[in-house]
């Protein structure tokens, strides 16, 4: 399964104020906070370990079909930035979920997968027809429109993302 | 409090925060503040946030996890403005 998100640092300054009193300790653990402190680039962290929450949750979510705003329990750790962006782990319960993102032009895309190995199988779909499920997931039509195929929608600002596992 | 005024109050709260204006001027217990309102879910920590700053209250971490629809957060309010 996929998960994906993106943020859009532009439009976040219009629609969030990260530095407002109580904001990263609803939303990020002690160590995620020390992080973003830390960071040089605080604004940058607390947007890519969102956007790793967010992809991570969408797995989350389809895999149990449990609906609930989680940020704390989804726990980012093993960060690590090499020359496209940024690997990591997301934790949540049982499960480990592993991540990938890429900064570009500021936006931040995330993707999440289950396994670790699966990252080069992810394909991004380019106008993309996609139809929902009764519980609100997304598809694309398949093989000759006769199989649907699951795929992770995030859209954000200025960028509008479909990826799907081949 | 009764739960219109509060349900009215918490209206004035997530508008800001609303894309959907036709959901929102429709806006009642099933509003499901994601699906329904169309917010972005970063923005749920700022209607939480609004909420304690509103009513004065603490919202535990395991009341903000229900929080997505009008109705939860109606029930949250409510059993936080009775202990006081």
């Amino acid at each position: 399964m996929i998960g994906n998100d993106v943020v859009d640092i532009i439009q976040s300054r219009k629609e969030s104020n990260w530095q407002r009193r109580g904001f990263l300790d609803k939303l990020f653990t002690i160590s995620e906070q020390q992080l973003i402190n830390h960071h040089p680039d605080p604004e940058t962290m607390v947007w890519l370990l969102w956007s790793m929450k967010e992809s991570a949750y969408k797995i989350y979510n389809r895999q149990t079909g449990i609906r609930a705003f989680i940020p704390l329990q989804l726990e980012c750790c093993k960060i690590s930035q090499n020359d496209k962006g940024f690997t990591g782990e997301v934790h949540c319960k049982r499960f480990i979920f592993y991540t990938e993102s890429e900064i570009l032009e500021d936006i931040i895309h995330t993707k999440a997968l289950c396994s670790k190995g699966l990252f080069n199988k992810i394909t991004e779909v380019k106008n993309a027809a996609v139809v929902k499920d009764i519980s609100g997931f997304p598809y694309i039509y398949g093989h000759q429109n006769k199989t649907l195929e699951p795929v992770s929608v995030s859209h954000h600002g200025r960028c509008h993302k479909v990826v799907k596992l081949l | 409090m009764n739960k219109e005024d509060l349900i009215a109050k918490l209206k004035v709260i997530v508008k800001p925060y609303t894309t959907n204006t036709v959901a929102y001027d429709n806006l009642n217990e099933n509003t499901d503040f994601i699906n329904d309102l169309n917010i972005n879910s970063a923005n749920l920590v700022d209607i939480v946030l609004d909420i304690e700053e509103a009513f004065d209250i603490v919202i535990e971490n395991a009341d903000m996890e229900r929080m997505l629809d009008v109705k939860t957060a109606v029930e949250i309010i409510e059993t936080k403005l009775a202990a006081k």
